[in-house]
Protein backbone atom coordinates (compact mmCIF):
# COMPACT_ATOMS: atom_id res chain seq x y z
CA UNK A 1 0.00 0.00 0.00
CA UNK A 2 2.80 2.42 0.71
CA UNK A 3 5.12 1.26 -2.03
CA UNK A 4 2.81 0.17 -4.78
CA UNK A 5 3.26 3.43 -6.61
CA UNK A 6 6.92 2.81 -7.28
CA UNK A 7 8.21 0.47 -9.95
CA UNK A 8 9.47 -2.53 -8.13
CA UNK A 9 10.70 -5.79 -9.48
CA UNK A 10 8.84 -8.91 -8.53
CA UNK A 11 11.74 -9.89 -6.35
CA UNK A 12 11.63 -6.59 -4.47
CA UNK A 13 7.91 -6.86 -3.94
CA UNK A 14 8.33 -10.39 -2.64
CA UNK A 15 10.95 -9.20 -0.16
CA UNK A 16 8.77 -6.37 0.99
CA UNK A 17 5.77 -8.60 1.48
CA UNK A 18 7.91 -10.92 3.53
CA UNK A 19 9.09 -8.06 5.70
CA UNK A 20 5.57 -6.86 6.24
CA UNK A 21 4.20 -10.25 7.10
CA UNK A 22 6.78 -10.96 9.79
CA UNK A 23 7.45 -7.62 11.47
CA UNK A 24 11.13 -8.16 11.15
CA UNK A 25 13.84 -9.57 13.34
CA UNK A 26 12.02 -8.89 16.55
CA UNK A 27 14.36 -9.58 19.39
CA UNK A 28 12.70 -12.68 20.64
CA UNK A 29 15.76 -13.76 22.58
CA UNK A 30 14.97 -11.32 25.40
CA UNK A 31 13.75 -13.37 28.31
CA UNK A 32 10.56 -12.31 30.01
CA UNK A 33 12.26 -10.91 33.12
CA UNK A 34 14.68 -8.78 31.12
CA UNK A 35 12.10 -7.17 28.91
CA UNK A 36 11.41 -3.53 29.78
CA UNK A 37 9.15 -2.42 26.97
CA UNK A 38 7.05 -4.75 24.90
CA UNK A 39 5.18 -3.35 21.94
CA UNK A 40 3.02 -5.62 19.83
CA UNK A 41 1.31 -4.77 16.56
CA UNK A 42 1.12 -1.08 17.30
CA UNK A 43 -0.87 1.09 14.90
CA UNK A 44 -1.07 4.77 15.63
CA UNK A 45 -3.29 7.43 14.06
CA UNK A 46 -3.41 11.21 14.08
CA UNK A 47 -7.05 11.61 13.16
CA UNK A 48 -7.38 9.83 9.83
CA UNK A 49 -3.64 9.78 9.17
CA UNK A 50 -1.86 6.62 10.19
CA UNK A 51 1.60 7.33 11.58
CA UNK A 52 2.73 3.89 12.75
CA UNK A 53 2.07 0.57 11.02
CA UNK A 54 2.08 -2.68 12.90
CA UNK A 55 5.18 -1.99 14.95
CA UNK A 56 6.45 -4.78 17.16
CA UNK A 57 9.48 -4.21 19.37
CA UNK A 58 10.87 -5.53 22.60
CA UNK A 59 13.32 -3.37 24.47
CA UNK A 60 15.68 -4.91 26.94
CA UNK A 61 16.25 -3.59 30.45
CA UNK A 62 19.16 -1.17 30.85
CA UNK A 63 21.31 -0.07 27.95
CA UNK A 64 20.55 2.30 25.12
CA UNK A 65 18.16 1.66 22.29
CA UNK A 66 18.34 4.12 19.40
CA UNK A 67 15.52 4.85 17.00
CA UNK A 68 16.72 6.11 13.64
CA UNK A 69 15.02 7.05 10.42
CA UNK A 70 14.30 10.02 8.19
CA UNK A 71 12.05 12.90 9.31
CA UNK A 72 8.40 11.97 9.59
CA UNK A 73 9.11 8.26 9.84
CA UNK A 74 7.24 7.96 13.12
CA UNK A 75 10.14 7.50 15.51
CA UNK A 76 9.17 10.45 17.70
CA UNK A 77 5.55 9.37 17.63
CA UNK A 78 6.66 5.93 18.76
CA UNK A 79 8.68 7.43 21.60
CA UNK A 80 5.72 9.50 22.77
CA UNK A 81 3.52 6.43 22.76
CA UNK A 82 5.67 5.04 25.56
CA UNK A 83 4.83 7.77 28.10
CA UNK A 84 1.45 8.57 26.58
CA UNK A 85 2.44 12.12 25.70
CA UNK A 86 0.39 11.65 22.54
CA UNK A 87 -2.69 11.70 24.78
CA UNK A 88 -2.25 15.47 24.89
CA UNK A 89 -2.86 15.74 21.17
CA UNK A 90 -6.57 15.64 20.39
CA UNK A 91 -7.76 13.09 17.87
CA UNK A 92 -5.02 10.51 18.28
CA UNK A 93 -5.86 6.82 18.35
CA UNK A 94 -3.91 3.69 19.03
CA UNK A 95 -4.31 -0.02 18.29
CA UNK A 96 -2.20 -2.86 19.58
CA UNK A 97 -0.51 -3.55 22.86
CA UNK A 98 2.12 -1.53 24.65
CA UNK A 99 3.36 -2.86 27.94
CA UNK A 100 6.05 -1.68 30.29
CA UNK A 101 7.24 -4.14 32.95
CA UNK A 102 4.49 -6.43 31.76
CA UNK A 103 1.75 -3.88 32.44
CA UNK A 104 -0.43 -2.72 29.60
CA UNK A 105 -0.02 1.06 29.73
CA UNK A 106 -3.08 1.64 27.56
CA UNK A 107 -5.36 -0.41 29.76
CA UNK A 108 -8.39 1.63 30.87
CA UNK A 109 -7.31 1.73 34.52
CA UNK A 110 -3.79 2.96 33.81
CA UNK A 111 -2.68 5.91 35.92
CA UNK A 112 -1.00 8.11 33.32
CA UNK A 113 0.50 10.37 35.96
CA UNK A 114 2.37 7.56 37.67
CA UNK A 115 3.31 6.08 34.29
CA UNK A 116 5.04 9.34 33.39
CA UNK A 117 6.88 9.27 36.69
CA UNK A 118 8.28 5.87 35.73
CA UNK A 119 9.01 6.85 32.15
CA UNK A 120 10.88 10.15 32.05
CA UNK A 121 11.35 12.24 28.96
CA UNK A 122 13.93 14.66 27.62
CA UNK A 123 12.91 16.83 24.69
CA UNK A 124 14.58 18.03 21.54
CA UNK A 125 14.88 21.61 22.70
CA UNK A 126 16.01 22.05 26.29
CA UNK A 127 12.91 23.20 28.16
CA UNK A 128 13.84 24.20 31.69
CA UNK A 129 11.05 26.03 33.48
CA UNK A 130 11.58 29.75 34.05
CA UNK A 131 12.53 29.03 37.63
CA UNK A 132 15.79 28.61 39.51
CA UNK A 133 18.06 25.61 38.94
CA UNK A 134 17.03 24.23 42.31
CA UNK A 135 13.31 24.67 41.66
CA UNK A 136 13.61 22.98 38.28
CA UNK A 137 15.13 19.83 39.75
CA UNK A 138 12.84 19.89 42.77
CA UNK A 139 9.79 20.29 40.53
CA UNK A 140 8.99 16.59 40.16
CA UNK A 141 9.40 15.66 43.84
CA UNK A 142 7.43 18.75 44.85
CA UNK A 143 4.41 17.98 42.71
CA UNK A 144 4.63 14.56 44.27
CA UNK A 145 4.03 16.25 47.61
CA UNK A 146 7.57 16.36 49.03
CA UNK A 147 8.04 19.56 51.06
CA UNK A 148 10.97 18.79 53.35
CA UNK A 149 13.76 21.17 52.39
CA UNK A 150 16.60 18.86 53.41
CA UNK A 151 15.20 15.93 51.47
CA UNK A 152 14.68 18.14 48.44
CA UNK A 153 18.25 19.43 48.64
CA UNK A 154 19.51 15.90 48.77
CA UNK A 155 17.51 14.93 45.67
CA UNK A 156 18.67 18.03 43.82
CA UNK A 157 22.30 17.29 44.55
CA UNK A 158 21.99 13.63 43.65
CA UNK A 159 20.17 14.37 40.41
CA UNK A 160 22.59 17.08 39.33
CA UNK A 161 25.50 14.77 40.08
CA UNK A 162 23.76 12.05 38.12
CA UNK A 163 23.51 14.39 35.16
CA UNK A 164 27.15 15.52 35.51
CA UNK A 165 26.11 19.10 36.15
CA UNK A 166 26.66 19.46 39.88
CA UNK A 167 30.21 20.85 39.77
CA UNK A 168 29.19 23.54 37.31
CA UNK A 169 26.15 24.81 39.20
CA UNK A 170 26.57 23.90 42.87
CA UNK A 171 27.44 27.50 43.77
CA UNK A 172 24.44 29.04 42.04
CA UNK A 173 21.49 26.77 42.61
CA UNK A 174 19.24 29.79 42.97
CA UNK A 175 20.27 31.27 39.64
CA UNK A 176 17.70 31.08 36.84
CA UNK A 177 17.96 27.87 34.84
CA UNK A 178 17.51 29.82 31.64
CA UNK A 179 20.84 31.58 32.27
CA UNK A 180 22.68 28.29 31.66
CA UNK A 181 24.13 27.41 28.27
CA UNK A 182 22.12 25.20 25.90
CA UNK A 183 24.13 22.10 26.73
CA UNK A 184 23.87 22.77 30.46
CA UNK A 185 20.13 23.34 30.10
CA UNK A 186 19.76 19.96 28.44
CA UNK A 187 21.71 18.26 31.22
CA UNK A 188 19.50 20.14 33.68
CA UNK A 189 16.48 18.66 31.95
CA UNK A 190 18.04 15.22 32.26
CA UNK A 191 18.68 15.89 35.96
CA UNK A 192 15.07 17.08 36.33
CA UNK A 193 13.89 13.82 34.82
CA UNK A 194 16.22 11.79 37.08
CA UNK A 195 14.84 13.52 40.17
CA UNK A 196 11.54 11.62 39.84
CA UNK A 197 13.48 8.34 39.81
CA UNK A 198 12.21 6.93 36.54
CA UNK A 199 13.20 3.51 35.25
CA UNK A 200 13.09 4.45 31.61
CA UNK A 201 14.36 7.64 30.01
CA UNK A 202 12.99 8.66 26.64
CA UNK A 203 15.07 11.14 24.72
CA UNK A 204 13.75 12.86 21.64
CA UNK A 205 16.78 14.06 19.65
CA UNK A 206 18.32 15.48 22.83
CA UNK A 207 21.43 16.87 21.14
CA UNK A 208 20.02 18.23 17.89
CA UNK A 209 19.86 21.78 19.26
CA UNK A 210 23.24 21.68 20.95
CA UNK A 211 26.83 22.30 19.89
CA UNK A 212 29.26 19.39 19.27
CA UNK A 213 31.22 19.66 22.51
CA UNK A 214 28.09 19.79 24.65
CA UNK A 215 26.74 16.92 22.54
CA UNK A 216 29.72 14.81 23.46
CA UNK A 217 29.19 15.48 27.14
CA UNK A 218 25.58 14.41 26.83
CA UNK A 219 26.56 11.28 24.91
CA UNK A 220 29.06 10.41 27.65
CA UNK A 221 26.31 11.01 30.18
CA UNK A 222 23.93 8.72 28.32
CA UNK A 223 26.54 5.95 28.36
CA UNK A 224 26.97 6.44 32.12
CA UNK A 225 23.24 6.51 32.81
CA UNK A 226 22.45 3.38 30.83
CA UNK A 227 23.99 1.27 33.57
CA UNK A 228 21.01 2.18 35.74
CA UNK A 229 18.29 3.22 33.33
CA UNK A 230 16.75 1.93 30.15
CA UNK A 231 17.33 4.69 27.64
CA UNK A 232 15.42 4.96 24.41
CA UNK A 233 16.74 7.71 22.21
CA UNK A 234 15.47 9.13 18.95
CA UNK A 235 18.25 10.53 16.83
CA UNK A 236 18.74 11.97 13.39
CA UNK A 237 22.42 11.39 13.67
CA UNK A 238 23.45 7.88 12.65
CA UNK A 239 26.96 8.31 13.98
CA UNK A 240 25.43 9.14 17.32
CA UNK A 241 23.29 6.02 17.23
CA UNK A 242 26.37 3.96 16.32
CA UNK A 243 28.41 5.55 19.10
CA UNK A 244 26.07 5.29 22.02
CA UNK A 245 23.43 2.63 21.45
CA UNK A 246 23.40 -1.08 22.15
CA UNK A 247 20.38 -1.69 19.95
CA UNK A 248 19.21 0.24 16.96
CA UNK A 249 15.86 0.30 15.32
CA UNK A 250 15.26 1.69 11.85
CA UNK A 251 11.91 3.28 11.04
CA UNK A 252 10.71 4.22 7.59
CA UNK A 253 7.34 5.74 6.74
CA UNK A 254 5.75 4.53 9.93
CA UNK A 255 7.06 1.01 9.70
CA UNK A 256 9.69 -0.61 11.79
CA UNK A 257 12.02 -1.96 9.12
CA UNK A 258 14.84 -3.49 11.06
CA UNK A 259 15.84 -3.91 14.65
CA UNK A 260 18.92 -5.47 16.13
CA UNK A 261 22.25 -5.07 17.85
CA UNK A 262 23.80 -1.78 16.78
CA UNK A 263 27.05 -3.41 15.80
CA UNK A 264 25.24 -5.78 13.46
CA UNK A 265 22.69 -3.36 12.06
CA UNK A 266 25.31 -0.83 11.05
CA UNK A 267 27.78 -3.33 9.56
CA UNK A 268 25.53 -5.95 8.12
CA UNK A 269 21.94 -4.77 7.70
CA UNK A 270 19.46 -7.31 6.44
CA UNK A 271 17.11 -4.98 4.67
CA UNK A 272 18.13 -3.06 1.58
CA UNK A 273 16.31 0.06 2.82
CA UNK A 274 18.28 0.03 6.06
CA UNK A 275 21.46 -0.23 4.10
CA UNK A 276 20.43 2.59 1.79
CA UNK A 277 19.64 4.78 4.78
CA UNK A 278 22.73 4.13 6.84
CA UNK A 279 24.99 4.52 3.83
CA UNK A 280 23.39 7.88 3.21
CA UNK A 281 21.54 7.15 0.00
CA UNK A 282 18.47 8.95 1.35
CA UNK A 283 17.14 10.58 4.48
CA UNK B 1 3.44 53.34 23.70
CA UNK B 2 3.78 56.89 22.43
CA UNK B 3 7.55 56.58 22.62
CA UNK B 4 7.25 53.42 20.51
CA UNK B 5 5.46 55.38 17.83
CA UNK B 6 8.19 57.98 17.82
CA UNK B 7 10.92 55.39 17.76
CA UNK B 8 9.35 53.80 14.73
CA UNK B 9 9.06 57.22 13.13
CA UNK B 10 12.73 57.70 13.73
CA UNK B 11 13.59 54.43 12.03
CA UNK B 12 11.54 55.42 9.00
CA UNK B 13 13.44 58.64 8.80
CA UNK B 14 16.78 56.90 8.90
CA UNK B 15 15.84 54.85 5.86
CA UNK B 16 14.53 57.79 3.90
CA UNK B 17 17.02 57.24 1.09
CA UNK B 18 14.95 54.22 0.04
CA UNK B 19 11.77 56.25 -0.32
CA UNK B 20 10.28 57.45 -3.59
CA UNK B 21 8.72 60.91 -3.68
CA UNK B 22 5.12 59.65 -3.90
CA UNK B 23 5.81 57.44 -0.93
CA UNK B 24 7.02 60.47 0.97
CA UNK B 25 3.64 62.09 0.38
CA UNK B 26 2.01 59.04 1.88
CA UNK B 27 4.44 59.12 4.76
CA UNK B 28 3.57 62.74 5.50
CA UNK B 29 -0.14 61.99 5.26
CA UNK B 30 0.28 59.22 7.80
CA UNK B 31 2.34 61.47 10.01
CA UNK B 32 -0.38 64.08 9.83
CA UNK B 33 -2.99 61.58 11.06
CA UNK B 34 -0.78 60.83 14.03
CA UNK B 35 -0.34 64.52 14.78
CA UNK B 36 -4.10 65.03 14.52
CA UNK B 37 -4.83 62.18 16.91
CA UNK B 38 -2.33 63.53 19.41
CA UNK B 39 -3.73 67.03 18.95
CA UNK B 40 -7.31 65.93 19.67
CA UNK B 41 -6.15 64.00 22.72
CA UNK B 42 -4.17 67.02 23.83
CA UNK B 43 -7.14 69.36 23.47
CA UNK B 44 -9.36 67.10 25.53
CA UNK B 45 -6.82 66.70 28.29
CA UNK B 46 -5.95 70.40 28.25
CA UNK B 47 -9.61 71.42 28.39
CA UNK B 48 -10.33 69.18 31.36
CA UNK B 49 -7.14 69.96 33.23
CA UNK B 50 -7.30 73.72 32.71
CA UNK B 51 -10.92 73.98 33.77
CA UNK B 52 -10.85 71.29 36.43
CA UNK B 53 -7.54 71.87 38.18
CA UNK B 54 -8.77 75.10 39.78
CA UNK B 55 -11.46 73.47 41.89
CA UNK B 56 -9.37 70.56 43.06
CA UNK B 57 -8.12 70.96 46.58
CA UNK B 58 -8.12 68.95 49.76
CA UNK B 59 -11.68 69.94 50.59
CA UNK B 60 -12.96 68.96 47.14
CA UNK B 61 -11.50 65.47 47.55
CA UNK B 62 -12.56 64.88 51.15
CA UNK B 63 -15.90 66.63 51.64
CA UNK B 64 -19.42 65.71 50.57
CA UNK B 65 -21.39 68.06 48.30
CA UNK B 66 -23.19 70.87 50.14
CA UNK B 67 -25.99 73.35 49.57
CA UNK B 68 -27.85 71.58 46.80
CA UNK B 69 -24.62 70.22 45.33
CA UNK B 70 -23.43 73.64 44.33
CA UNK B 71 -20.56 73.62 46.83
CA UNK B 72 -18.40 71.15 48.70
CA UNK B 73 -16.58 68.16 47.36
CA UNK B 74 -17.06 64.81 45.71
CA UNK B 75 -15.79 62.51 48.43
CA UNK B 76 -18.83 60.17 48.44
CA UNK B 77 -18.52 59.72 44.68
CA UNK B 78 -14.84 58.76 44.98
CA UNK B 79 -15.63 56.30 47.75
CA UNK B 80 -18.60 54.87 45.80
CA UNK B 81 -16.54 54.33 42.67
CA UNK B 82 -13.83 52.68 44.78
CA UNK B 83 -16.32 50.29 46.43
CA UNK B 84 -18.14 49.41 43.25
CA UNK B 85 -14.82 48.70 41.54
CA UNK B 86 -13.86 46.35 44.36
CA UNK B 87 -17.09 44.43 43.89
CA UNK B 88 -16.48 44.35 40.14
CA UNK B 89 -13.06 42.79 40.78
CA UNK B 90 -14.47 40.24 43.19
CA UNK B 91 -17.09 39.25 40.64
CA UNK B 92 -15.29 39.44 37.31
CA UNK B 93 -11.77 38.22 38.09
CA UNK B 94 -12.49 34.76 39.49
CA UNK B 95 -15.24 34.19 36.95
CA UNK B 96 -13.30 35.47 33.96
CA UNK B 97 -9.98 33.85 34.80
CA UNK B 98 -11.70 30.59 35.70
CA UNK B 99 -13.61 30.52 32.44
CA UNK B 100 -10.43 31.30 30.50
CA UNK B 101 -8.52 28.51 32.24
CA UNK B 102 -11.28 26.06 31.50
CA UNK B 103 -11.60 27.13 27.87
CA UNK B 104 -7.90 27.08 27.18
CA UNK B 105 -6.57 24.27 29.35
CA UNK B 106 -9.39 21.81 29.88
CA UNK B 107 -12.05 22.03 27.19
CA UNK B 108 -11.63 19.93 24.08
CA UNK B 109 -11.08 22.46 21.31
CA UNK B 110 -13.78 22.28 18.68
CA UNK B 111 -16.98 23.82 17.41
CA UNK B 112 -18.33 24.43 20.88
CA UNK B 113 -15.28 26.26 22.21
CA UNK B 114 -15.16 28.33 19.03
CA UNK B 115 -18.80 29.26 19.53
CA UNK B 116 -18.16 30.19 23.16
CA UNK B 117 -15.17 32.34 22.22
CA UNK B 118 -17.12 34.08 19.50
CA UNK B 119 -19.98 34.80 21.89
CA UNK B 120 -17.66 36.16 24.56
CA UNK B 121 -16.02 38.45 22.04
CA UNK B 122 -19.35 39.67 20.74
CA UNK B 123 -20.42 40.36 24.30
CA UNK B 124 -17.70 43.02 24.36
CA UNK B 125 -19.61 44.89 21.67
CA UNK B 126 -22.91 45.02 23.53
CA UNK B 127 -23.74 48.65 24.41
CA UNK B 128 -23.22 49.35 28.08
CA UNK B 129 -26.79 50.64 28.51
CA UNK B 130 -27.98 47.14 27.57
CA UNK B 131 -25.85 45.74 30.36
CA UNK B 132 -27.47 48.32 32.63
CA UNK B 133 -30.91 47.19 31.64
CA UNK B 134 -29.98 43.54 32.13
CA UNK B 135 -28.45 44.33 35.52
CA UNK B 136 -31.63 46.05 36.61
CA UNK B 137 -33.83 43.19 35.45
CA UNK B 138 -31.70 40.41 36.92
CA UNK B 139 -29.70 41.71 39.88
CA UNK B 140 -31.99 44.47 41.09
CA UNK B 141 -35.35 42.80 40.48
CA UNK B 142 -34.99 39.05 39.98
CA UNK B 143 -32.29 38.48 42.61
CA UNK B 144 -33.85 41.14 44.79
CA UNK B 145 -30.62 43.02 45.49
CA UNK B 146 -32.43 46.30 44.95
CA UNK B 147 -30.49 49.29 43.64
CA UNK B 148 -27.20 48.70 45.45
CA UNK B 149 -23.42 48.45 45.30
CA UNK B 150 -23.63 44.73 44.69
CA UNK B 151 -26.11 45.00 41.83
CA UNK B 152 -24.05 47.71 40.14
CA UNK B 153 -20.77 45.92 40.82
CA UNK B 154 -22.08 42.70 39.30
CA UNK B 155 -23.41 44.58 36.28
CA UNK B 156 -20.04 46.24 35.73
CA UNK B 157 -18.47 42.83 36.27
CA UNK B 158 -20.53 41.42 33.42
CA UNK B 159 -19.40 44.33 31.29
CA UNK B 160 -15.73 43.57 31.93
CA UNK B 161 -16.05 39.78 31.59
CA UNK B 162 -15.35 39.68 27.84
CA UNK B 163 -12.17 41.67 28.35
CA UNK B 164 -11.09 39.56 31.31
CA UNK B 165 -11.79 36.26 29.57
CA UNK B 166 -10.17 37.27 26.29
CA UNK B 167 -7.11 38.83 27.91
CA UNK B 168 -6.67 35.84 30.23
CA UNK B 169 -7.01 33.39 27.38
CA UNK B 170 -4.48 35.27 25.31
CA UNK B 171 -2.10 35.30 28.25
CA UNK B 172 -2.56 31.56 28.77
CA UNK B 173 -1.98 30.90 25.11
CA UNK B 174 1.39 32.66 25.13
CA UNK B 175 2.79 30.14 27.62
CA UNK B 176 5.10 27.95 25.50
CA UNK B 177 3.96 24.40 24.86
CA UNK B 178 7.41 23.18 25.89
CA UNK B 179 6.72 24.19 29.50
CA UNK B 180 3.45 22.30 29.56
CA UNK B 181 5.01 19.21 27.99
CA UNK B 182 7.97 19.36 30.34
CA UNK B 183 5.62 19.45 33.29
CA UNK B 184 3.35 16.68 32.02
CA UNK B 185 6.37 14.50 31.28
CA UNK B 186 7.37 14.73 34.96
CA UNK B 187 4.06 13.26 35.99
CA UNK B 188 2.15 16.43 36.77
CA UNK B 189 -1.63 16.37 36.72
CA UNK B 190 -3.37 18.91 34.53
CA UNK B 191 -4.14 21.15 37.48
CA UNK B 192 -0.53 20.96 38.66
CA UNK B 193 0.62 21.97 35.19
CA UNK B 194 -1.77 24.93 35.24
CA UNK B 195 -0.91 26.00 38.78
CA UNK B 196 2.88 25.61 38.75
CA UNK B 197 3.87 26.35 35.17
CA UNK B 198 1.10 27.98 33.18
CA UNK B 199 -0.42 30.46 35.64
CA UNK B 200 2.84 31.95 36.97
CA UNK B 201 3.77 32.72 33.41
CA UNK B 202 0.32 33.99 32.38
CA UNK B 203 -0.46 36.15 35.42
CA UNK B 204 1.14 39.35 34.10
CA UNK B 205 -1.01 39.25 30.98
CA UNK B 206 -4.10 38.33 32.98
CA UNK B 207 -3.49 41.18 35.43
CA UNK B 208 -2.91 43.86 32.85
CA UNK B 209 -5.90 42.78 30.79
CA UNK B 210 -8.07 42.77 33.87
CA UNK B 211 -6.92 46.18 35.04
CA UNK B 212 -7.60 47.68 31.62
CA UNK B 213 -11.09 46.18 31.75
CA UNK B 214 -11.61 47.63 35.21
CA UNK B 215 -10.44 51.04 34.08
CA UNK B 216 -13.18 50.99 31.50
CA UNK B 217 -15.77 49.78 34.00
CA UNK B 218 -14.83 52.44 36.55
CA UNK B 219 -15.69 55.15 34.05
CA UNK B 220 -19.00 53.68 32.88
CA UNK B 221 -22.24 55.46 33.67
CA UNK B 222 -24.96 53.57 31.86
CA UNK B 223 -24.62 50.22 33.66
CA UNK B 224 -24.86 51.81 37.12
CA UNK B 225 -27.58 54.28 36.19
CA UNK B 226 -30.39 51.85 36.90
CA UNK B 227 -28.62 49.46 39.24
CA UNK B 228 -27.64 51.52 42.25
CA UNK B 229 -25.97 54.85 41.57
CA UNK B 230 -27.68 57.71 43.41
CA UNK B 231 -28.06 61.35 42.59
CA UNK B 232 -27.15 62.43 46.08
CA UNK B 233 -26.74 60.61 49.39
CA UNK B 234 -26.24 62.30 52.73
CA UNK B 235 -23.99 59.49 54.02
CA UNK B 236 -21.51 56.96 52.70
CA UNK B 237 -22.66 53.44 51.77
CA UNK B 238 -22.50 51.18 54.83
CA UNK B 239 -23.16 47.79 53.22
CA UNK B 240 -23.10 46.14 49.82
CA UNK B 241 -26.87 46.63 49.75
CA UNK B 242 -26.58 50.43 49.99
CA UNK B 243 -26.98 52.78 47.11
CA UNK B 244 -23.93 54.83 46.30
CA UNK B 245 -22.64 57.90 44.51
CA UNK B 246 -20.13 57.36 41.72
CA UNK B 247 -17.81 59.64 39.79
CA UNK B 248 -19.10 59.04 36.26
CA UNK B 249 -22.71 59.36 37.35
CA UNK B 250 -21.94 62.46 39.40
CA UNK B 251 -20.32 63.96 36.33
CA UNK B 252 -23.38 63.11 34.25
CA UNK B 253 -25.64 64.84 36.76
CA UNK B 254 -23.44 67.86 37.19
CA UNK B 255 -23.20 68.42 33.46
CA UNK B 256 -26.79 67.68 32.38
CA UNK B 257 -29.28 67.21 35.22
CA UNK B 258 -28.41 69.81 37.81
CA UNK B 259 -30.75 72.79 38.41
CA UNK B 260 -27.92 75.26 38.06
CA UNK B 261 -25.73 73.72 35.41
CA UNK B 262 -23.60 76.73 34.55
CA UNK B 263 -22.98 77.43 38.21
CA UNK B 264 -21.67 73.92 38.92
CA UNK B 265 -19.67 73.59 35.71
CA UNK B 266 -16.33 73.90 37.60
CA UNK B 267 -17.39 71.04 39.89
CA UNK B 268 -18.23 68.97 36.83
CA UNK B 269 -14.80 69.65 35.37
CA UNK B 270 -13.16 68.85 38.68
CA UNK B 271 -15.05 65.56 38.79
CA UNK B 272 -14.00 64.80 35.22
CA UNK B 273 -10.38 65.45 36.10
CA UNK B 274 -10.53 63.18 39.14
CA UNK B 275 -12.17 60.43 37.08
CA UNK B 276 -9.62 60.83 34.31
CA UNK B 277 -6.75 60.68 36.79
CA UNK B 278 -8.22 57.57 38.35
CA UNK B 279 -8.47 55.81 35.00
CA UNK B 280 -4.97 56.95 34.07
CA UNK B 281 -3.72 55.66 37.39
CA UNK B 282 -5.24 52.26 36.73
CA UNK B 283 -3.72 52.14 33.26
CA UNK B 284 -0.39 53.21 34.67
CA UNK B 285 -0.62 50.43 37.22
CA UNK B 286 -1.22 47.98 34.36
CA UNK B 287 1.82 49.25 32.47
CA UNK B 288 4.07 49.10 35.54
CA UNK B 289 2.89 45.62 36.45
CA UNK B 290 3.53 44.41 32.93
CA UNK B 291 6.96 45.94 32.98
CA UNK B 292 7.84 44.39 36.30
CA UNK B 293 6.79 40.92 35.20
CA UNK B 294 8.51 41.32 31.84
CA UNK B 295 11.76 42.08 33.63
CA UNK B 296 11.25 39.02 35.76
CA UNK B 297 10.60 36.86 32.73
CA UNK B 298 13.64 38.32 30.97
CA UNK B 299 15.68 37.29 33.98
CA UNK B 300 14.22 33.80 33.69
CA UNK B 301 12.51 33.57 37.05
Amino acid sequence: MMHTNTNLTLEEIRVQEKIKSEPARVKTDIEEGYCEVNVENLNFFYGAVQALFNVTIKVQKKGVAALIGPSGCGKSTFLRVLNRMNDLIPGTRLEGKVSIHGEDIYAPNTDVVSLRKKVGMVFQHPNPFPKSIFDNIAYGPRIDGLKDKAALSEIVEKSLKGAALWDEVKDRLNAPALALSGGQQQRLCIARALAVEPRILLMDEPTSAIDPIATQRIEDLIRDLCADYTIIIVTHNMQQAARISDYTCFFLQGEMIEWGKTSILFTNPEDQRTEDYITGRFG
Amino acid sequence: MITDVFKRGFVIEKKRSEWRSYELIGLWALRLTLVLVLFILGVIVFDIVSKGAGVINWEFLTQPPRTGMTEGGIFPAIVGTFYVTLITIAFAVPLGVGAAIYLNEYAVQGKFTRLVRMSVRNLAGVPSIVFGLFGMAVFVKLFGFGPSLIAAGFTLGLLTLPVTVTASEEALRTVPRAYREGSFALGATRWQVVRTVVLPRAIPGILTGTILGLARAAGETAPILATGAAFFLPHLPDSIRSQFMALPYHLFIMSTQHHAISQVRPIAYGTALVLLSLVCLLNLAAVLLRKRYRNRIAKGL
